[in-house]
């Protein structure tokens, strides 16, 4: 006769959830930047053509502001913001020097295919002090890489454009599989910029960085496919856990 | 811009190979692909004075002694008086009209650079005169337009229009004008989106033997935009957004003259120049300390000048004059761009940035993240949806140029996103689905006003374990588990009415919303019991065939070899067992026996799987089972 003492019922496995893979992603870069010092500020998705492009020394004539490239809203008064600089504006305009912020979160653009969605997350930080330089810069964004990709990761700067900043930069890390791959843009804030948010540039600079947690995220667990992530498929987000 | 290697190594001096200049573009900024040597160049858009074989040597010439020389037409040009009115002067400020005759129009051959520019690149011919232009445009950078001078017989006017015109453009596309355009007439016809593209009845054909080629500087702002709206390929209009070099239309037209009288006997030439607003030139305080300081390296004078020179900047009295290619310099943050692309960027320096030292450490608010802790904790899993959505209501902000027709408002509710996740996930066999999302709701009345809402959506059973397997999900489950920290007592939630949905289903969906204000602060107490993973794990790719299901319910009157049997069936691998779980378990201690449910869920990356295939691992997952002492599959037939 079998001893009803030895009787122990199977583990009750805890079906948990997940968070989702690009907020695990963001969360974990956000994390990072704090701890490098920098604070987290939020700002609006809708926002006005003043802080998403005039604010940020965006001309009436640079391609972004085409409505085949950002989407307007309610009869063009406002527009889905394009990128998270417009919070950073918001920071300045609000607090003095020395200044660090970090902002994160959904940002729009017209495009829809494989490698491009009309909504994808960015984050972007913004460092104002007395003689901030590009070396600071490069200093910054090799330890942001380091503690993403590892140490032993091979990083290059190729000079860019982005109205915001000036000099301006791309970088990219090389793969396992030696091919170059673009991951962050950055620079020094532009004076204009700077000005148009009443910081004396005499007195002070700052550096600026922005990020892709999509293109991250798809670095790092291997997805080929951004549209993956807004599936919300169970079998995809299952594998996050 | 296609740049073939052999074009610009004809003015290098020193002869690199492409490995080379490709990667002294990329230091430049200049990034690229390279195919059948040649260079597929993408120029970021401020720099529109690179868009030209002229363009990239410029910036070329901080590394390689360049050949300026281009050979020029020596005759002499007389000058003529067009009928010719500007009624647009702030948006073209510099025009300038070149009107050639020919002798002969019979021009067989291309020779030189026009031969190899169509060659190398494999460009099409279209006719002379738009040959020239085309090639003038990839050597120089500055577009012209041809037009037929026996087409022209009256005044022609630069003007902006408003309101709606149909335009046939020279390569036979019919638009309808409307808005703003900057045009040019003549006879009251418009015969030139002006920087874009002409118009058909003024164009040149293989029998032009007298042309008017025109050469202007556009304002980028009367231009952007333009091609887009009206769906036109123009290169023209490419770079005119981008900026020309207001001051080169006189080299410009000496070279179109000089690659015409190489290929055939000019009767005629004759020029009409006219400048409304003079070229101000961009004249800048060189200041190298200040450069030294925003890059971060200690600086030689000579060295910057040096740098700076080559770049076509004049330095006098410690000013810089800027040239007028280069309208995106304005101030010593540009000049330090410039320089720093001369040294390169890999070759500066790096200083670490103590920011951690300045600023007292903020403590991150963690409300949400325990919000979704407490959902993640139940077995809910997070999605993103994008706000665009079909239908509307009284608050809905409309999006003015939508993606389509089904993306035209933005949200006020996850609701239909949420409901549309669980659908999709239903018809991928799932038979628990628990989804929750956190986003920013917009709408308008007044004012744009925004709030942060929760939806959770749910329907199925509540678990895949053996004690909620059998529970089936209803808004009691969904309500109970945030109750205790909701500010208010009365929490509405929706049963989703399936009739209205695409789906055969027929368990409830429970839905609820609310605003994250309603949720109390001491949520931020909660002890969350799930984590994220600390490393990364490589995802892997989902199959998209249907799975199949089987349940096998196990007898064991041996209570000890219970453990026995859940170690062989849950450690059991097979490349088409996708999921195992137990979903039954019951203790008889009348019957002295077990009860032991077990739920196998095989699907194949490749393929849809067939019944064989489940039931081979399946027999041999019960043979391995029988095999242990007092264990029986009550109902097995033998």
């Amino acid at each position: 006769m079998p001893d009803s003492k030895k009787i122990s019922a199977p583990e009750l496995v805890n079906n948990f959830g997940t968070h989702h893979p690009i907020n695990q992603m963001k969360d974990t870069i956000m994390d990072l930047l704090l701890h490098l010092g920098f604070e987290i500020i939020e700002g609006p998705e809708i926002e006005t053509e003043k802080f998403n492009f005039d604010m940020l020394n965006i001309k009436k004539s640079h391609p972004a502001r085409q409505m085949h490239d950002t989407f307007y809203v309610n009869k063009k008064t406002h527009l889905l913001r394009t990128h998270t600089s417009p919070v950073q504006i918001r920071g300045m305009l609000k607090n003095k020097p020395p200044l660090a912020f970090i902002s994160g979160g959904k940002v729009y653009r017209k495009d829809d295919d494989a490698t491009h969605l009309p909504m994808f997350h960015q984050i972007e930080g913004i460092y104002v002090d007395k003689d901030v330089s590009f070396a600071n810069l490069k200093g910054l964004i090799f330890e942001i890489i380091e503690s993403l990709f590892g140490e032993n990761t091979e990083i290059r700067f190729r000079p860019s454009y982005f109205p915001f900043t000036e000099p301006s930069a791309e970088v990219d890390i090389l793969s396992e599989k030696g091919k170059w791959l673009e991951i962050l843009g950055c620079g020094i804030i532009n004076p204009i910029v700077l000005e148009n948010c009443k910081i004396d540039s005499t007195i002070y600079s700052g550096l600026a960085f922005g990020l892709g947690v999509e293109r991250i995220a798809m670095l790092k667990y291997g997805v080929n496919d951004i549209r993956e992530f807004y599936k919300s498929n169970l079998d995809f987000l299952s594998q996050f856990k | 811009m296609k740049v073939a290697y052999k074009h610009l190594l004809n003015k290098i001096l020193s002869k690199p190979s492409i490995e080379e200049i490709s990667e002294k573009l990329l230091q430049l900024g200049h990034e690229h692909e390279i195919e059948n040597n040649i260079f597929d160049i993408e120029f970021t858009p401020n720099r529109g004075d690179c868009l030209s074989i002229k363009g990239i040597l410029r910036d070329l010439s901080l590394f390689y002694e360049i050949d300026t020389n281009n050979e020029k037409y020596e005759h002499q040009i007389d000058t003529f008086e067009l009928d010719f009115e500007n009624k647009a002067k702030d948006a073209c400020p510099e025009i300038t009209f070149l009107k050639i005759e020919l002798e002969d129009t019979k021009i067989t051959n291309y020779q030189g650079s026009l031969k190899d520019y169509f060659d190398d690149l494999n460009n099409n011919k279209i006719n002379f005169f738009t040959d020239i232009s085309n090639y003038i445009s990839y050597e120089t950078g500055q577009p012209t337009h041809c037009y037929d001078a026996r087409k022209i017989n009256n005044k022609i006017t630069l003007e902006n229009i408003s309101g709606n015109f149909s335009f046939e453009t020279l390569q036979d596309k019919k638009i309808d004008l409307y808005g703003r355009n900057l045009v040019f007439k003549c006879d009251g016809e418009i015969i030139n989106l002006a920087g874009i593209i002409g118009n058909k009845n003024t164009s040149c054909s293989s029998l032009t033997d007298s042309v008017i080629v025109e050469c202007a500087y556009f304002n980028p702002e009367e231009i952007i935009g333009k091609s887009v709206k009206y769906d036109i390929n123009s290169e023209a209009a490419y770079k005119f957004e981008r900026n020309v070099d207001q001051k080169c239309h006189i080299d410009v037209l000496n070279r179109f003259l000089k690659i015409t009288s190489d290929h055939s006997k000019i009767r005629k030439v004759e020029i009409f120049t006219k400048c409304y607003k003079n070229y101000e030139n961009i004249i800048i305080p060189l200041n190298i300390n200040e450069i030294s300081n925003k890059i971060g390296i200690k600086l030689s004078s000579k060295d910057s000048i040096n740098y700076l020179e080559k770049l076509g900047f004049l330095i006098s009295n410690k000013n810089l004059l800027v040239p007028s290619y280069r309208t995106d310099i304005k101030n010593q943050n540009d000049l330090s761009e410039e320089i720093a692309r001369a040294i390169g960027y890999d070759n500066l320096p790096t200083k670490k940035t103590n920011i951690a030292n300045k600023f007292s450490k903020i403590v991150k608010n963690n409300f949400e993240y325990k919000i979704k802790s407490l959902l993640i904790d139940n077995g809910f899993n997070e999605v993103i949806n994008n706000p665009f959505v079909e239908k509307s209501n009284n608050e809905s902000i409309k999006v003015d140029n939508p993606l389509d027709s089904n993306r035209t408002y933005m949200r006020t509710t996850l609701k239909d996103s949420l409901i549309n996740n669980l659908l999709y996930n239903e018809r991928r066999q799932k038979d628990s689905v628990k989804l929750f999302e956190i986003s920013d709701v917009y709408s308008s009345s007044k004012t744009i006003s925004s709030k942060k809402v929760l939806g959770i959506i749910a329907s199925g059973r509540v678990g895949k374990n053996y004690e909620n397997f059998s529970k089936k999900i209803d808004h009691k489950y969904l309500t109970s588990i945030l109750k205790i920290y909701l500010k208010q007592e009365n929490l509405s939630c929706d049963k989703i009415d399936r009739n209205s949905l695409d789906t055969k289903l027929k368990t409830q969906i429970s839905y609820l919303e609310l605003e994250l204000n309603n949720i109390d602060q001491s949520i931020v107490e909660y002890k969350e019991r799930s984590k994220p993973p600390k490393s990364i794990k490589k995802y892997k790719p989902v199959s998209d065939f249907p799975s199949s299901i089987r349940d096998l319910s196990f007898s064991i009157t041996d209570y000890s070899k219970s453990q026995i049997l859940e170690e062989l069936i849950l450690n059991y691998n097979h490349e088409l067992l996708k999921e195992v779980y137990i979903f039954d378990f019951y203790v008889n201690n009348k019957s002295h026996e077990i009860k032991v449910g077990y739920r196998f869920i095989f699907q194949s990356d490749k393929k849809t799987i067939i019944d064989s295939e489940v039931e081979f691992v399946i027999n041999d997952i019960i043979s391995k089972a029988l095999d242990i002492q007092s264990i029986t599959l009550p109902g097995l037939l033998k």
